[in-house]
This record gives C-alpha cells, structure tokens and sequence, in this order.
C-alpha cells in the first residue's frame, strides 16, 4: 500500500510538470507580457479550455494570480487554478451557476472599462489591484467586524472567484506540497507544538 | 424469458452491508452453506478502492461535494443531499435514477450498492445501548416494550467488538456501558480544552473521544491506524470495520460462502403449507432476468428499509399484506435520528498547539437528559440525545470567507486559523405509528414496486433539538469559548435541511416485541409469523435510542445467528 501511494504520487508529479511545461515562471512574466501572447499562453501546453474562451482564461488565471500570486512558491496560474475553474465550470455547475460565474467574468471587465477604458488584463497591476481591492471591500466586512456580507451578483462572483482560487490552488500539487504541506501517513499526533509543524497541513 | 435456477443453500442471506456480513460470518462459521445475496456490483477489497489515498490533485474536480443540482449528482439527486457525497466516494452510493422510491415528505434514503453495502462508507461511530434505551419504551409508554434487555445483548456486544476492534475510553457510565476497548485516540489541545471546561462546569457531564470501529493496534491481520483521514474511501489495510475488511473475509476462509452480486431481491418464496421460507426471488440487475435461490434459513439484511420492501412485497394467501405482517404493523414505526443541531464558537489562545495526522474521529458528550432521577428530568420532552463533535483549527479554506488577498493572504494561510469548536446532537425519535413506509403502484425496472416514505418529526423531537442547540450553546460558553453560535439546520415545512433519513440512521418498519400481534419479530429477530425467517438489520428495532446503531445490529445479528442455528440443529427450522 504504502509503495503503491508512493508510486501513485511520483508519477502525479511528473504527469503535473508534463502539463505544465515551462508554466513554472510564467507567473513572473505574467504582469509583462502582452495580452495576446498572455492569451497564446493559456491555451497552449496542448489543453484546450472547455467553457471558458480564450479571453476568459486569461482573465480567470490573471485574477487568480492576483488573489494568490508567485512569492517563494509558485503561484495561482503556475498551479492551473484557471484550468481548474474551467473543470467546474464545464462538469461541475448547474447552467445557472455556470452563467452567474461567467457574468461575474464580464461584470469585472465592464468595471474596469467604466474605470479606465480597457479591459481588465489589458490594465496595468496597480489598475488591476486597485479594482480587486474595490470588489473584495465590496464583498467582505472589515476583518474581525460582525457584519454580514452583502448579498448581490458581484460580491457572489468575487466570493466564489476567490474560493475557487483557493480550492485550486492549495489542493493543486505546487499548493499542497510546497506551499503547504501533506500530513504523513503514521501515527497520529493530537497535541504538539506548533513549532514542530511550522505551517498549515494542505 | 424466465429462466429458474434451482440452487440449494443451508441459509441465504439478503444482502452484505453491516447486519448481512456479519449474518454470513457467524452462519458459515456454524458450519452452514450460505447464499448472500447482493442487488450491487461486486467490490473486491483494496482493488476496488480506486479512489484511496488518491492525493486531491488526481481528482478532476479536487473532491468537490456533488450537491443537488450539479452535473456529477445529476443520477444521484437523493444522495447528493448528504454532505458525505463527494467525487472521491460517489461509486459507492446508489444510482436514484435507478432505484427511484416516492416521498410523501422530504425522507433523504442514503443506501449503499455494492457488496459490503453501506458498510464502506459508515460514520463507524459504536455506542453500546444500556437499559436506558431497552427500557424506554416501557417506561414512559411510547412505542411496544423490548422483548430483550441489555443484559442479553451485552455478551454479543463484547463478542462483536472483540471481531471488529473498537477504540476508546472507558467511563464507567451506566447510561453508556464501556466495551471491549482498544486504546483511545487522542484529543487534540482545542479539544482537551473544551473537556477541562465543560466537565468543570457540568459535573455530570463527560467529554470523550469518540468510540470508533477503527483500530488503534493491529487485529487478525488488519492493521493500526494511519491517519490518511478519508475511511469511507475505502481501506485496504482493513484498518476501519465493514464487511469487506472482516466479515465476508471470515466466511469466505470457510469455503461454504457464496455472494451473488447484481442481484436484487424481488420477493421471498412462501411455503404455506410447511409454514416456511423456502427461497428468494431475485432480477439480475444487468440482465433484467430472473432467478431463484433456496434455503432453509433465510436471513433479510437488505437495509431497513429495503429489508421491509421485500416483505412487504412477499404476499400470499396466507399473507396478502406483505410476509409475516399478522400483525398489521410490518412498515410502521419508522425512526431515524435528528441531527444537525448544536453550536459552535472560537477557542481564543493555544495558538502554540496544532497536530498531526487526519484522524478520522471526534469527540462524544454521551446522553445526560432524562437519565432516570429527578436533577436530569424534562419537563419538556422525553429521552435524551448525545452530541458529537470536533476542533480544529481551519486550513486554507478560511481564506474565503475574508477579506484579503495577495502576498499577504498567502501569507496569512500559510498558517493555521484559531481554534474552532463545535458539537452537533443526535437526537432519539419517538416510535410512531404514521412515521411508516408502504408499496406504491408504481414499479422500478425490475419490476418491484417503490416505496413511498412518510416521515416526520414530532413534537418531541422539535421541543430536543431546542435543548440540543441551547445546551450546546451553554456547555461551549461555560467552557470559556468565545462568539457561540447556535444552529438547527432543521426548517419544517417540506424544505430540506436535517429531514428525517438524512442521519442515515433509519430504523424499524419490522419492529420487536413479545406479542405477535403488535410486532413482527421476537425477541431474537425471528418473524413470529414463519420460524424459518429472521430480519437483523436496522428494520427490527423498536425504538431508536440516541447512540449510532450500527453496532447493535451486529450484536443482534449475532446474537440471531446463534439462537436459529441452535433451533435448526434442534430440528425446529
């Protein structure tokens, strides 16, 4: 069992680099290429997104690079999180859900017109900040205030955006193994110090 | 086409869930050649599990719960209500589509399809009733007295746990008898917490780790625990009790078990003359064809609720309302336990504790309502609940409930949260005669007729999850816990939210007693009606009691197994 897993997880590893490719330091590349190679990027590594279209992807993996991007460890697009999102979008949602979501998508780009004439990749990063930073101020209360969060199409689709990016992100292979790490199988530990572990489990 | 095939079995027993496997380990080991018979694939242990140890990534959709609604449930409307039906587990839940029933009110039916049944996928929570529970119906007069007590289950339940391992904590509390224990797990220091805090302020009331049917040594080759977290996937080192771990491995080490999968039970075969069961009836699931098996003991372990399905459609002459039912009330009395209402709060500190491994367990506060003596009483409703709960300190998936994102929240997630806490209660539900299920007109495509469920809370149940939230609320508070909160997922009306059968705890519709006018079993799970017929899953039970049931319908089945091979070897079958 155990070398079973072992394999099981060795050759995840290598079929994620497959897919992947080169992708590892496009996070870095992402706030200075230009849209349509941005674009060219996100459908190549031969996938081809089934829900969203090409404009879409990359609006998807540039939001999600924002809400978790590349520091130490790789970040939101390096990890697929886009890929992921189209996963759902295509097998997962209800028609509804799957609409709602995708005029989330367009409602970020009209915001951003309405802002500064383009759309939302086509801003520069502080442009593109400064409005998630409006959306997520929209969406959530202050930390540590008691107020609900206030219901609407737009904070529904910000909410889930991130959630999305998150459950891509930290259960996607880069997330879980270098960003955080994967409890061992062994004995269990109830009560330990922190220190001994030093982050979150995946 | 009809094609009969004439096979002869000492004992078949219908289906291999908790109650079927272990009908087939104890008959075979007594030296019987046993049929079980299974309406599911055939699921080979550790081969099958395709979905163990599968790190999130290797899952399209990262083991995302399949909720009503979403394209993966699309075949699964019924048990995409529950929130253990995920990606990673849905091959061993039933097809909806395939096995339609008809609600009257919202009754979620979570079963199982394969062999080993919902023994794969169980909570493996194992709670001993006690004479609180075998007494109740008596004393306070709801529902038809126990013709059994606890004393004569007790050697069975020892027996049973000595087979599965149970791992726990002895507490030496009457309402809770203590078993035949592995060492506990471990608490963690949120739950340690609320132990210290709560037993302070609420002397009569423990917090315990949770009694599970998960080894913490290695038993007959099945080994101690590993953490990986997700039982329900399946275990190939046989670490959680199902039948695919122990008991069919057992009857199969006979060599007199045969299981005979994709086979679904239409009807048992009557012998009005001899007074006996003689056989089955049964479809192939795959080939829609129909086959015959005979035996001399028959043993329905179908599930509750199908178990009583299939008496219900066994009628004869004798028996125009369903096999064995002179009595009238075969389908009545249906429970299930409430559930879904309790608190939760913060655990403010501990911030230099954490743990290691997924252990796949909680914590326990048995029953402490209506105990018997005037300081535990209600005024307001009858029998009593436990709860069964957890702290944690939450992961990543905190991030998106707040505010924030960039380097700084991945930074922040790179941490664990705070601690949090929460306890939900399992309630017991009244035995109630309008709480039954009966055959509608339509059929399924195998040409059984569905059942239709009605199925509701009453009073007495509504007026317990009250105490369940509030209690909850004050034991948390007392505790030293901050922002608690209360919840009770229930809503009335004909909305979803913890309706009946959602507890996946459903029970009776076949009920014990000494009477056989009042009951459709004796007080060893045989049919008072026809001698040869004994049902041991979850339809015999007469009242529900608030602990997880699944461990009393191993001792029973046991317990029945030992009582009909005696009989049979008395020459009374």
């Amino acid at each position: 069992m155990e070398s079973n897993a072992q394999i099981t997880r060795r050759e995840a590893l290598s079929r994620v680099a497959i897919l992947l490719g080169g992708a590892i330091s496009a996070p870095t590349l992402a706030g200075v290429l230009d849209a349509a190679t941005r674009r060219a990027w996100a459908t190549a590594q031969g996938w081809t997104p089934r829900t969203l279209n090409a404009s879409q992807t990359e609006l998807v993996a540039v939001i999600a690079e924002h809400i978790i991007p590349e520091t130490d460890t790789p970040g939101a697009r390096a990890a697929g999180v886009h890929r992921f999102v189209d996963t759902l979008l295509a097998d997962h949602y209800p028609a509804a859900e799957r609409d709602r979501f995708l005029d989330g998508l367009r409602g970020v780009d009209t915001r951003s017109r309405s802002r500064h004439g383009k759309p939302f990749v086509e801003c520069v990063a502080e442009q593109r900040v400064a409005l998630l930073t409006e959306m997520d101020e929209e969406t959530y209360p202050p930390r540590g205030s008691d107020t609900a969060t206030p219901a609407g199409d737009e904070t529904w689709f910000f909410r889930r955006m991130k959630e999305l990016t998150l459950v891509g992100y930290y259960t996607s292979e880069m997330g879980a193994t270098r960003e955080l790490h994967i409890s061992p199988f062994g004995p269990y530990h109830g009560d330990i110090p922190y220190r001994s572990v030093g982050r979150s489990w995946a | 086409m009809h094609v009969v095939r004439r096979e002869e079995y000492d004992a078949v027993v219908v289906g291999s869930g908790i109650a079927g496997g272990w009908a087939a380990k104890e008959l075979t080991e007594k030296g019987l050649r046993t049929l079980v018979i299974e309406r599911g694939r055939n699921v080979e242990h550790g081969k099958d599990y395709i979905t163990e140890h599968k790190p999130a990534w290797q899952l399209p959709l990262r083991n995302e719960r399949l909720s009503v609604g979403t394209k993966g449930a699309e075949q699964y409307p019924i048990q995409a209500r529950t929130g253990q039906f995920h990606e990673a587990v849905k091959h061993f839940f039933i097809n909806d589509r395939k096995h339609p029933y008809v609600e009257d009110k919202p009754f979620t039916w979570i079963q199982g399809e394969q062999v080993g049944g919902k023994s794969l996928i169980w909570g493996r929570q194992v709670y001993r009733w006690s004479d609180l529970d075998f007494e109740a119906n008596l004393r306070d007069g709801h529902g038809l007295d126990w013709p059994i007590r606890y004393a004569d289950v007790a050697p069975w339940y020892s027996y049973v746990e000595r087979f599965i391992g149970v791992s726990g904590e002895r507490l030496g509390l009457p309402q809770l008898p203590d078993g035949e224990f592995q060492p506990p797990m471990e608490m963690n220091a949120g739950e340690k917490f609320a132990k210290a805090g709560i037993e302070r302020a609420f002397p009569d009331r423990r917090v315990t780790i949770g009694r599970v049917a998960i080894l913490t040594e290695s038993l007959n080759g099945r080994l101690a625990c590993h953490y990986c977290g997700p039982c329900e996937r399946g275990c190939s080192t046989g670490t959680y009790f199902s039948s695919q771990s122990s008991t069919l491995p057992a009857a199969r080490a006979t060599g007199r078990l045969t299981i005979v999968p994709n086979s679904i039970v239409h009807s048992l075969i009557y012998d009005a003359e001899r007074n006996r069961v003689t056989g089955v009836r049964v479809v192939d699931t795959t080939t829609h064809a129909t086959r015959e098996y005979y035996g001399r003991l028959m043993f329905v372990c179908a599930s509750t609720l199908n178990t009583t399905r299939v008496l219900l459609n066994s009628k004869s002459s004798r028996f125009p309302d369903g096999l064995a039912n002179s009595s009238g009330v075969l389908g009545h009395y249906l429970m299930d336990h409430h559930f879904q209402a309790g608190a939760n709060g913060v655990i403010e500190g501990l911030l230099d504790r954490y743990y290691q491994g997924n252990r796949p367990n909680g914590i326990y506060i048995p029953r402490f309502r209506n105990l018997g003596d005037e300081t535990s009483r209600r005024g307001d409703y009858v029998r009593g609940f436990g709860y069964q709960g957890g702290a944690s300190r939450p992961g990543w998936g905190r991030g998106g409930g707040e505010r924030g994102f960039g380097v700084e929240l991945k930074r922040r997630l790179r941490d664990p949260g705070g601690w949090r806490i929460g306890i939900t209660g399992f309630g017991e539900c009244l035995p109630r005669p309008d709480n039954y299920v009966e055959l509608s007109d339509q059929t399924d495509e195998f040409g059984i007729p569905l059942l239709r469920v009605h199925c509701t809370w009453s009073d007495n149940e509504l007026a317990m999850r009250k105490d369940m939230a509030a209690s909850a609320a004050e034991m948390l508070e007392a505790a030293g816990c901050k922002e608690v909160k209360t919840y009770d997922s229930y809503h009335g009306g004909d909305g979803l939210g913890a309706e009946p059968g959602l507890a996946i705890h459903e029970m009776g519709t076949a009920r014990m007693g000494r009477d056989p006018k009042t009951s459709v079993l004796n007080g060893y799970d045989q049919a008072h009606d026809v001698p040869n017929l004994f049902v041991t899953d979850g339809a015999c039970m007469a009242s529900s009691a608030c602990q997880n049931p699944s461990i009393t319908y191993m001792a029973l089945t046991a317990r029945a197994c030992d009582y009909a091979v005696a009989e049979l070897k008395r020459g009374k079958q």
